[in-house]
């Protein structure tokens, strides 16, 4: 799955919140495969805002591990926009443009897994949150399997 | 409002449940530690105040404690007054910030408002540090590779087992002839006495057994031509096993090893795991040359679609130089010498593989 949403802080029972925006992304790449280096360029929307106003909009790229250690994270652009002049620049869609380091590169292991997204996260003034995170793949190496 | 749940799915730092109701209970606790700092140190503070019963209007000091007293007294009080105050500061400071943003603020660069992407991280970000691995120069080639090998610390773990046992050994020992010198026989000492001294008889004989291992069979060294290393370039490797034993095999590989380390309840374990081996040359009944060592170069190539090193604080990806060897009348025995492989880049694809010439 390459996009996955989910929810953060303090918000209602089902029925009593309003609904979490849908955050969509499309990369220049339709293969969302780049190499170190390279510029990824992306453009979002979010919709369902229903006429909430958004506090502030961050929009990061990183690498994280999986597998069966502990989670690292490494951030290597982030972008907090939450001033009321440059949000509506931003909101409710935009894009952005950012050049790849040389690593770490996407890698399949067996017990150590890295990957890299871009998460798009929204606050609003009720002190919710709402994070959409969409995954792409650094360079060309194969999965590992067991010799 | 929501209730948290109390049962949630954890595992290490992960949280599946609200950020904010987490980070509500941490800061909770710290604030009882404190409290429970406060209250503790006060009451022992004012512990030092009496009352005089027989003069209602005066108040008795007692100065009773010595200084080194009174720190030990305050230890307690002091500790949970700084773990319960610091681990208050990091909650208030990381409260309402994402996950990214903290992450973020620890190293990256942090761009308010609309700005363009970040100039990039100098440098290779997670590649782990080459200094170890450069600083000793090879005799023939560029650099001699240090060696890192899982018996070195098995000798350093029987050796301190073997110290500290029979410490403890001695002790009882000490005990037991102090009584018989006495006339008396505690046959319970005795016979604790007794399974102590085989256990400590048998780790000096593990630790020996170690020692005669590791030094009959002779050093290991690897020198290479160049470091890091690229994925699809060749390097010149010079194998040199010392010993005068005859060997029936050594095999000489590259391989590529994960690490994960990762919390079980409260222990924090690490699993390694070899995920890739690439045999680089073997030889069969090696016998080196009295008084000399075995030597052997050869080419080594990276494979080009290998993974590079990885490093970050709980995962690892290490490539590294695997020397294997069966003497004749002795176990098995493996050296590894850690190498870096560096990803590929823009300019390295559809590079024609070069070899790396020796650099004396």
């Amino acid at each position: 799955m390459n996009a996955a949403d989910s929810h953060g802080a303090a918000h209602g029972p089902a029925g009593s919140a309003p609904p979490f925006p849908r955050m969509d992304l499309r990369f220049g790449h339709p293969g969302r495969r780049y190499e170190p280096g390279e510029w990824v360029t992306a453009e979002y929307t979010i919709d369902g805002l229903n006429g909430e106003r958004p506090r502030a909009l961050e929009r990061s790229a990183l690498w994280y591990t999986e597998g069966k250690g502990e989670e690292d994270l490494g951030v290597y652009f982030f972008e907090r926009v939450s001033t009321p002049e440059t949000i509506d620049r931003v909101v409710p869609e935009g894009t952005f443009a950012l050049q790849l380091p040389p690593s770490p590169l996407s890698y399949e292991g067996v017990i150590v897994k890295i990957r890299w997204c871009i998460r798009l996260r929204i606050f609003f003034d009720s002190g919710r949150d709402h994070v959409s995170e969409h995954v792409f793949t650094v360079g060309r190496v194969p999965p590992s399997i067991l010799p | 409002m929501r209730l948290p749940r109390f049962f949630t799915k954890k595992r290490g730092h992960r949280r599946t449940d609200s950020q904010a109701w987490g980070s509500f209970a941490e800061g909770l606790f710290y604030a009882l530690l404190v409290g429970a700092g406060v209250v503790f140190g006060l009451l022992l503070v004012t512990g030092a105040v009496t009352y005089a019963p027989a003069d209602p209007d005066s108040v008795v000091l007692q100065r009773g404690y010595e200084w080194w007293m009174w720190l030990l007294t305050l230890l307690m009080p002091v500790a949970l007054l700084a773990f319960g105050g610091s681990g208050l500061v990091r909650v208030v400071r990381t409260w309402g910030k994402s996950q990214e943003r903290r992450a973020a603020a620890s190293g990256a660069v942090i761009l308010e408002g609309i700005a363009g992407p970040s100039a990039g991280v100098a440098g290779r970000p997670a590649i782990p540090s080459c200094d170890n691995l450069e600083n000793s120069p090879g005799i023939v080639l560029r650099y001699r590779l240090p060696l890192e090998s899982p018996e070195n610390w098995s000798l350093v773990g029987f050796g301190l087992f073997a110290l500290l046992w029979n410490a403890v050994v001695v002790v009882l020992a000490v005990g037991v002839g102090a009584d018989l010198i006495g006339g008396t026989t505690d046959w319970l000492l005795i016979g604790l006495l007794v399974p102590f001294v085989v256990v400590g008889v048998g780790g000096v004989a593990l630790f020996v057994r170690s020692v005669v291992l590791s030094t009959s069979v002779g050093p290991t060294h690897v020198e290479i031509s160049d470091h890091p290393l690229v994925p699809g370039r060749r390097y010149d490797v010079r194998l040199g096993q010392g010993g005068a034993h005859l060997f029936r095999s050594i095999e000489l590989g590259l391989e590529l090893e994960e690490t994960a380390t990762f919390r079980q309840g409260t222990d924090t374990r690490t699993q390694r795991i070899v995920v890739r081996r690439v045999p680089v040359s073997g030889w069969q009944r090696v016998q080196p040359v009295p008084g000399g060592i075995f030597e052997a170069r050869v080419p080594l190539t990276i494979p080009a679609d290998a993974m590079h090193s990885f490093s970050s604080e709980n995962n690892a990806v290490q490539w590294r130089i695997v020397v294997r060897a069966q003497p004749d009348r002795w176990p098995e025995f493996i050296r590894v010498f850690p190498v870096v492989v560096l990803p590929v880049t823009a300019a390295d694809v559809g590079a024609v593989p070069e070899s790396v010439e020796a650099m004396g």
